[in-house]
């Protein structure tokens, strides 16, 4: 997705260039928003509704707190406990976990667009696969039987929805398909291979004993799912996506506990554990028990809250207290601090726009 | 059957052998109390009494009532839902509510819900500031809330009808029954509230979602005058309630919660000469029932059963110089669809001594509770209070008062936490009272510091409760009472105001929503057939960040309630009047997001229909 954009941005920009080249012509790209150069971060915020907001971080440095308030003062807010924000085309479509609302900006200028309130409850993570929206939803949190997905038709926003019964959380596409990490709070041990043209679970990938999915990515193919069970061990496996089988698995060393947030940047793997982040060649046999680097935290339950590797550089946002506002960090991939900014209350994932 | 007299007479007849050949005194109008300890033991601590009229002017529910009449402040989820205090800047489960002498907060949650108790049912509600656990045991750090039912032992008969009907389809029937000669009392009272709550939020166009409430309330006490020496006292109260809460959304799914509490409590007691002795026996039983969505019959629920027996003996040791020794035995059976099933036994024993000699006085008390749930503590309170006029008094207290784990903190399944301690206090109070002919006036400072306080953390996957926050409050509080009569015009007023630090010893930040701030004042006016008053509230900003940041403060609010009625009967009392609440249309909120209603009017009718 990412480099398509880019890709396309780029032909823009040249074409214009040449169409309008002039010795006395002063080029100028029209700014497609506020917020076009930086990244996001999602406060998930607590049961006061002024704490669940979002953050803007520019490329110079420049922090804004509550984008949404600012942009959009007269609408209703975004609802409470932010769960995942996702980048649809020209669009960002914020999900609020406990007000069973996403709403929809224009990723640029964050302008309020609409909201979708119906078929919805508790919805957690969302993907854009063949031109519709899918969300799931986890329902009764204690029951994996009334999991769903929200299907959204962007032409007008009007919703449907399709049972899952199986623990439903983090969500991907990739050529076509949903791909479902069927994994909640250490429940759950398959991916599930969703084919949304015929609207059904075409393949529940089997992972085993209590090897419970918490974060996934793609890279050439592969799709490569950290696990982790309730005794705290965790697990990599690589799927072949040609096949949906698996191709084979590493192990998490038993000292890292509970392995989470899965990223592969640079053709390594990285996640987290703790307060430290660890990385692994992509086809690695063994994991090594050393963190390429560790931060301090005084987060009683807030510990490396959101975390993501971004063009070379580590970004983890700190959970806090949950009851004031926080901070991210931007550190080097040797473990030096580079860049500290402050945010609200609980953040939890960052957002790139390129 | 001879076995089963026997019994019934020997306890309270232990005292009695004694001091048989004692005359026993015929007491005329004797006001009978069951919490006796009240008026007797807290002579160096502030109490403040909320008599029924005041308890009539009031909205039915008792946080109202509180939030205009004293110095707490109350978090309210919006009109009618959740409301915990916050009595001298600490906890919702530090401020104890007793009932006829026994303590009712939850044992599940430590604390009690003020919007399921309606003032209606009371003969009378007092308010006693600071420390209060060496008598009323737990919760008892911030203050304590008496409610009471006492009665005459006189020829009573008194029927009254209170009806009102308000904003938002909200209506209150209210019936009480007073019987009585001078051998027995019966009181009957009975209640049912119930709102659709639908309000506007002012300045929005968003009204109150989901709000809709009922509760069903009764009272019932009865008194018999065995003879000169034996007494026997019944207390019964039952509270049926269902609220939908309130949504902040519009979106948000629906939830709705069931409490259903009984408390009976059976008093025999037995005067005889000095010695005056209580056998009590209370059955209590609490249940609430939690629906995460309206639309589904699956709830949560948690449930306790408590009994308790209790001997209390009150020595008179010489004029002014009383002694009373306390021994009671709790057992409380919890269970609910989230904790495991438990029962817990305490046995605790009190001493209260209290001497005055001419202008001094002095009471010392003592309490020790044996268990094996948990340490408990030695627990006690020294005061003395010296009368230099008869316009000033001044007193000083000490006292060491202290919260038990819940059953939510010892027993909830996957991470309940059954080596938990109680949370203490150690507090300083010194008041002065001011008294003057039409006026009085009363100043206390006070100073509490907490430690072991109790709060929920993560430990892996799991939350569990730790003994881990120290909090340190002081502040003081200034009452203000006068009267004033000019011919058939008669005026009063009444204020209260409170200045209240507490902050979190570690990061030495005031705690999130205790204002600095709150003042109450309440006017009223008679004359001859004419009645009115205005009420009024100021609560200072609050802070809902940990680290303070004011950016995020709830604003600071002023709201009063104006009340108007007039007497149209000629030989009973039929009150018909008007409230109008919140006459400047505010625009507040006690919690963020959870505001509470415009300007709003209720009409009331009073009809006593009794014959003496």
């Amino acid at each position: 997705m990412k480099s398509t954009w880019k890709l396309f941005l780029t032909a823009t920009l040249v074409s214009v260039f040449l169409a309008s080249c002039n010795k006395d012509d002063t080029f100028e790209k029209a700014p497609l928003g506020d917020y076009e150069n930086g990244f996001f971060v999602l406060n998930e915020g607590n049961s006061n509704p002024s704490t669940a907001s979002v953050t803007f971080i520019r490329n110079d440095g420049a922090v804004e707190q509550d984008v949404f308030g600012n942009v959009n003062p007269d609408e209703l807010g975004m609802g409470s406990y932010l769960q995942s924000m996702f980048f649809v085309e020209d669009k960002a479509f914020i999900i609020s976990g406990s007000a069973n609302k996403i709403t929809v900006v224009n990723r640029f200028t964050f302008k309020y667009l609409t909201s979708i309130t119906t078929d919805l409850e508790n919805p957690r993570y969302g993907a854009l696969v063949n031109g519709k929206v899918y969300i799931t939803n986890a329902a009764d949190f204690s029951s994996s039987t009334d999991d769903f997905l929200t299907v959204v038709n962007l032409e007008n926003y009007s919703t449907s929805t399709i049972a899952l019964a199986n623990w439903s959380e983090k969500v991907l596409e990739y050529n076509g398909k949903l791909y479902i990490a069927n994994g909640c709070f250490g429940n759950g041990n398959t991916v599930t291979v969703f084919n949304t043209v015929t609207g059904t679970a075409e393949e529940v990938i089997a992972l085993g004993g209590t090897n419970s999915p918490n974060s996934m990515e793609v890279k050439d193919g592969v799709l490569y799912v950290l696990t982790s069970d309730s005794s705290s061990a965790g697990a990599i496996f690589r799927i072949n996506l040609s096949n949906n089988q698996i191709a084979s698995s590493v192990s998490v060393p038993s000292e890292i506990d509970n392995p989470k947030q899965l990223d592969i940047e640079n053709n390594q793997l990285f996640f987290t554990s703790g307060t430290s982040v660890y990385s692994a060649g992509l086809s690695t046999v063994s994991i090594s028990t050393t963190p390429i680097m560790t931060y301090n935290s005084t987060s009683a339950w807030g510990q490396m809250y959101g975390f993501e590797i971004h063009e070379g550089k580590i970004y983890i946002a700190d959970g806090g207290d949950f009851a004031s506002d926080s901070a991210v960090y931007q550190y080097s991939m040797t473990g030096a601090l580079l860049d500290t900014y402050a945010v609200g209350v609980g953040p939890n994932g960052f957002y790139f726009q390129y | 059957m001879i076995r089963k007299n026997l019994f019934t007479v020997l306890m309270p007849l232990l005292c009695c052998i004694v001091y048989a050949q004692q005359k026993p005194v015929h007491k005329l109008d004797e006001l009978i109390i069951a919490d006796a300890q009240l008026k007797k033991f807290s002579e160096t601590q502030s109490l403040q009494v909320l008599n029924d009229s005041v308890l009539r002017k009031s909205q039915p529910l008792l946080t109202q009532l509180l939030a205009y009449n004293t110095s707490i402040y109350f978090k309210e989820y919006g009109l009618g839902m959740i409301s915990s205090p916050s009595f001298r800047g600490t906890t919702s489960s530090q401020t104890a509510v007793v009932w006829n002498g026994i303590n009712i907060n939850s044992q599940l949650s430590g604390q009690t819900d003020f919007n399921t108790l309606n003032a209606s049912d009371f003969s009378s509600i007092q308010v006693r500031a600071g420390g209060g656990s060496v008598i009323y045991g737990s919760s008892a750090i911030g203050g304590s809330i008496h409610l009471n039912n006492d009665f005459f032992f006189k020829d009573t008969f008194q029927n009254r009808l209170r009806l009102e009907y308000g904003s938002f389809s909200t209506s209150l029937a209210n019936y009480s029954l007073k019987a009585a000669s001078e051998k027995i009392y019966c009181g009957f009272t009975i209640t049912r509230f119930d709102s659709e709550n639908d309000y506007e939020i002012p300045d929005s166009e968003r009204k109150n979602l989901n709000g809709a409430f009922y509760n069903t309330s009764s009272n019932l006490t009865f008194g018999y005058k065995i003879n000169a020496v034996n007494t026997l006292k019944f207390y019964s109260y039952l509270f049926e309630g269902e609220r939908h809460l309130s949504l902040i959304y519009p979106t948000e799914t629906p939830t709705k919660y069931n409490n259903l509490n009984l408390r009976n409590l059976l008093e025999w007691n037995v005067v005889s000469g000095k010695f005056n002795s209580k056998v009590k026996l209370a059955l209590l039983n609490e249940k609430y029932k939690y629906y995460p969505n309206i639309k589904n019959e699956q709830f949560t629920y948690g449930q306790v059963e408590t009994a308790m027996i209790k001997y209390d003996l009150l020595y008179d040791l010489a004029t002014d110089m009383k002694l009373n020794v306390v021994a009671d035995f709790t057992q409380n059976k919890g269970k609910g669809s989230d904790i495991e099933s438990k029962s817990r036994q305490i046995s605790s024993f009190n001493a209260m001594f209290s001497h005055k000699v001419k202008r001094f006085l002095y009471e010392i008390a003592v309490r020790q509770e044996i268990t094996t749930n948990y340490s408990s503590p030695f627990l006690y309170s020294g005061g003395m209070k010296y009368r230099f006029s008869d316009f000033y008094t001044s007193r000083l207290n000490a006292s060491k008062n202290f919260r038990i784990p819940s059953f939510d903190d010892l027993y909830w399944m996957n991470g309940g936490n059954p080596n938990l301690q109680p949370e203490t206090s150690k507090q300083l109070e010194w008041g002065n009272d001011f008294t003057l002919k039409k006026m009085s006036f009363e100043l206390v400072g006070f100073y509490n510091d907490i430690s072991n306080m109790i709060r929920w953390l993560p430990a892996g996957q799991l939350w569990t409760p730790v003994n881990i926050d120290k909090v340190k409050s002081y502040g003081i509080e200034a009452k203000l009472n006068g009267k004033l009569k000019i011919g058939e015009h008669l005026f009063s007023c009444f204020g209260t105001y409170a200045y209240t630090v507490s902050e979190n010893k570690e990061i030495q930040k005031q705690l999130i929503y205790v204002p600095y701030h709150k003042a109450t004042l309440s006017l009223g006016y008679h004359f001859r057939k004419l009645s009115a008053f205005g009420q009024h509230m100021f609560v200072d900003e609050v802070f809902t960040r940990s680290d303070n940041n004011p950016r995020y403060n709830l604003e600071a609010y002023w709201v009063s309630n104006f009340g108007l009625d007039y007497d149209f009967g000629k030989k009973n009392s039929y009150k018909i009047g008007l409230k109008m609440q919140n006459v400047q249309n505010v625009k507040y909120e006690s919690v963020e997001g959870r505001f509470m209603p415009g300007r709003n009017f209720t009409v009331y009718a009073i009809l006593n229909l009794n014959e003496s």
